[in-house]
């Protein structure tokens, strides 16, 4: 696991400024969440830090290595972060079964077949899909493939796990179940978490530390009862009631 | 006209609703098109004296010239497939999934083969690369390319049949969710290996579909294969068929038609694999809303993929139409030399042989009559198989794909011997008619017409015609006032998509035609085939050809704002 940092990181599409002097810093085995409304830049910031946007100016961190710094021609593409990454449509591959989708970054890096095995297994009775390994994703329901999402991010023991609006397309008392589950989860590995959203109750139900965002711009960054009770202006404070 | 209208009123005070029977009317002159040519083709091929005959269809396999056709183009198709798909799938992936600029624009220009008629790319690559004269050999002042040749056919064909390919493929890319790419980037997957591991496997469907395509279009081209093939002495099954029918003698006729009928078979396995392949493994790509599809990015790459796409679509595209031009507007095919250069080759054909002008008068009629009736047609037809529960409603959708999918050649075949001799036992007989012609369009273009329609159809919501409805308007009513101001759209777009075809026939056509009934097509074939002075004039053809369709897709694209064209 890795602590994460920004640094004046600006990104712009076009003409358009997506990110303006975004400056963070993540703690080691954090869960932050991104919240704002959409269009406020939080997805772009996550997908800088991916590797898969890159921006336009500034420096990001994961841990000691720098990862992006445009003006000095540092770029390490995305198969080369170890991030671990789960998306809003899953995106879980239907031509693979389920533990195929899982095991394909361990395939990725040459790990040994009993060991990826190994891995794989323990991963599924951590995510609660025993049973289903040989599965085809069509199979199973939007929570279950979100599952194997999750499983397929944290298989190869990543260095930050990465999570776009992961539950935004569940009904409501699946998301209840799979927001405690990850935050298990995440407290049990100890993982540090970077979790989107424009839900305030997933939010503040999930995190250490919460990044409101608007425009492109951070509003106001702190633990959860920071931000309830001390709400910087009215943007803040209309956003989170 | 009063007697009729009588019989329609005491219908209609019968209480037999006017409407099914309109409609019933409709689904029978469709079954009559569609239907009825087919079945009296397998009818008379093996039961030409009234019992079953199957020596004409040994002698096919025994005879080693239709045998070697059969075989010719089984090699040619598979050799067409290969070309095409490797022509298609880089293309298609770097136009889809790369930051490269003006993507858009590149899809189009390499899409535009597909509306072209292949046949024009004969003329202009005869031009270039014949052995005797060839611009190119000349040019390199040594015979390096010989068109007349196994290599030489399937290059011209794969010009025209990769589009099948990559446009398959474009929307395969266009509906793949950009996070399944994004996935196993993060998974530690370089580019490459993403194209190869979850690229690939999840267009594939697309992909075998695309190349199952191009070998129905290339086994059943006529043009191509007439112009190159035939004097390179390879025969495919189409241009045998062309000539077995056209000695005129019965044996000839009766093995012709059992080719056909082998043609028939071959294309129809593999039109029914295409549907196992589509049924058993198409993937849904899409979930939900795709926010932003993520590019590769090219970086330092971008220049060098530039100019390999224009270096691509010169040696494909360009340089034919090049050829074109140079071959119409010189006198001496072959000679560069200024003083060449002139408007003789127009004035030849315009106005020193009455052909052409008579050409384009039928193909013009024949297109505005096909593309009217087809449009009409498939405007009730597209009715009744999304709004009612006709019983004959698959017989109908299985018909209009049956003839549009059957080769051209066997399709033609099929309309003489159904409406050529006594129809129904009376005596009058359609042959050597435009009506004839136009017969044989309407059954191969009905299914784009059908299909545009339906689409327009499901995309209008059912209450806006129950509000319609529960207002007081009549069936009739509905169609004019609600259904064809809607579908407006649709009904323009199905009549230059039925134009544009029929006006450059080629394959149906030389068979179906007859004295005084040349088409731009068939006119285009006779000047190749007979006239060694054709060079030029067919040039000249071909580039009114090639600038008319081209001119009518955007034209299309424009009203539609994009929809439909390419």
């Amino acid at each position: 696991m890795s602590e994460v940092f920004f640094e004046n990181i600006v990104k712009f599409f076009g003409e358009n400024k997506i990110v303006n002097n975004f400056n963070l810093k993540i703690r080691n085995g954090d869960f932050v969440s991104f919240l704002g409304p959409s269009g406020c830049g939080k997805t772009t910031c996550l997908r800088m830090l991916a590797g898969l946007e890159e921006n336009s100016t500034g420096k990001i961190f994961i841990g000691n290595k720098l990862v992006s710094d445009p003006q000095n021609n540092i770029f390490i593409p995305p198969e080369k972060r170890k991030i671990g990454m789960v998306f809003q449509s899953y995106a879980v591959w239907p031509h693979m079964n389920i533990f195929d989708n899982i095991a394909y970054p361990l395939k990725i890096a040459k790990v040994d077949k009993s060991e990826i095995e190994k891995r794989v297994n323990e991963i599924i009775d951590l995510v609660e899909l025993s049973g289903m390994q040989k599965r085809l994703p069509q199979t199973l329901s939007g929570g279950q493939q979100q599952r194997v999402a999750l499983a397929r991010g944290l298989v190869m023991q990543p260095n930050v796990l990465l999570l776009d609006e992961p539950l935004s397309n569940l009904d409501a008392k699946l998301r209840e179940k799979m927001r405690k589950d990850i935050r298990e989860i995440q407290q049990r590995l100890k993982l540090t978490c970077i979790y989107v959203t424009h839900d305030q109750i997933e939010a503040f139900s999930m995190s250490d530390q919460i990044v409101v965002m608007n425009k492109g711009q951070i509003i106001q960054s702190g633990s959860c009862d920071e931000i309830k009770k001390n709400p910087v202006n009215d943007f803040v404070k209309e956003f989170i009631s | 006209m009063l007697l009729k209208k009588n019989i329609l009123k005491s219908i209609s005070n019968s209480k037999i609703n006017l409407e099914s029977l309109f409609l019933a009317l409709i689904v029978l002159i469709l079954i009559l098109i569609c239907g009825y040519p087919l079945i009296l083709f397998l009818y008379k091929v093996f039961l030409p004296t009234g019992s079953l005959d199957l020596t004409n269809l040994k002698e096919i396999f025994n005879s080693s010239t239709t045998f070697i056709s059969i075989k010719n183009t089984l090699i040619i198709g598979i050799a067409t497939v290969a070309v095409s798909t490797i022509i298609a799938l880089p293309l298609s992936y770097i136009l889809s999934r790369t930051d490269l600029k003006n993507k858009k624009f590149w899809k189009t220009l390499f899409s535009l083969p597909y509306c072209i008629p292949p046949y024009v790319g004969a003329v202009s690559w005869i031009y270039l690369a014949n052995p005797s004269n060839g611009l190119l050999n000349d040019i390199l002042r040594f015979k390096v390319f010989n068109i007349y040749s196994f290599i030489g056919l399937v290059w011209v064909l794969s010009c025209f049949a990769y589009t099948y390919i990559f446009l398959a493929l474009n929307s395969a890319f266009d509906r793949m969710d950009s996070s399944m790419e994004e996935a196993a980037r993060l998974c530690g997957a370089s580019p490459f290996r993403v194209f190869r591991e979850i690229n690939l496997p999840l267009i594939f469907p697309s992909l075998l579909s695309g190349m199952i395509l191009v070998f129905l279009s290339t086994i059943a081209s006529f043009g191509v294969p007439a112009m190159i093939g035939t004097p390179a002495q390879i025969y495919l099954m189409t241009t045998k068929i062309y000539t077995l029918q056209k000695m005129g003698s019965l044996n000839g006729i009766y093995l012709a038609g059992n080719l056909a009928f082998v043609l028939l078979v071959i294309s129809m396995f593999f039109i029914y694999l295409n549907k196992l392949v589509f049924k058993e493994k198409s993937y849904n790509l899409v979930f939900g809303k795709i926010s932003k599809t993520s590019e590769l990015k090219l970086q330092g790459k971008k220049g060098l993929v530039t100019i390999s796409l224009f270096i691509i679509y010169f040696i494909i595209f360009i340089l034919p139409l090049i050829g074109i031009i140079i071959s119409a507007f010189t006198e001496i095919q072959g000679d560069l030399s200024l003083s060449n250069w002139s408007f003789i080759n127009f004035h030849k054909i315009f106005f020193e042989v009455s052909e052409a002008p008579r050409a384009f008068k039928n193909s013009f009629l024949l297109a505005v009559f096909t593309a009217t009736i087809t449009t009409a047609l498939g405007l009730f037809l597209g009715f009744i198989v999304t709004k009612t529960k006709f019983k004959t409603n698959k017989l109908v959708e299985f018909l209009i794909s049956l003839t549009y999918s059957t080769p051209g050649s066997v399709l033609a075949f099929a309309f003489i011997l159904a409406f050529g001799g006594r129809i129904f036992g009376f005596d009058f007989s359609l042959y050597n008619t435009l009506f004839l012609i136009m017969l044989a369009y309407i059954a191969k273009d009905m299914n784009v017409s059908l299909r545009t329609l339906k689409d327009g159809y499901n995309q209008i919501d059912k209450s806006l015609i129950e509000a319609a409805k529960i207002s007081g308007a009549n069936w009739k009513m509905i169609f004019i006032t609600m259904w064809i101001p809607m579908l407006k759209s649709s009904i323009i777009a199905s009549w230059f998509l039925v134009f544009m075809p029929a006006f450059s026939e080629l394959t149906m056509t030389v068979l179906l035609t007859g004295p005084n009934l040349e088409t731009v097509g068939s006119l285009l074939f006779e000047l190749k085939e007979y006239s060694d002075a054709g060079g030029g004039t067919a040039s000249v053809l071909s580039l009114i050809v090639m600038t008319v369709i081209i001119l009518l897709n955007f034209l299309i694209k424009f009203i539609s704002k994009g929809k439909y064209g390419l």
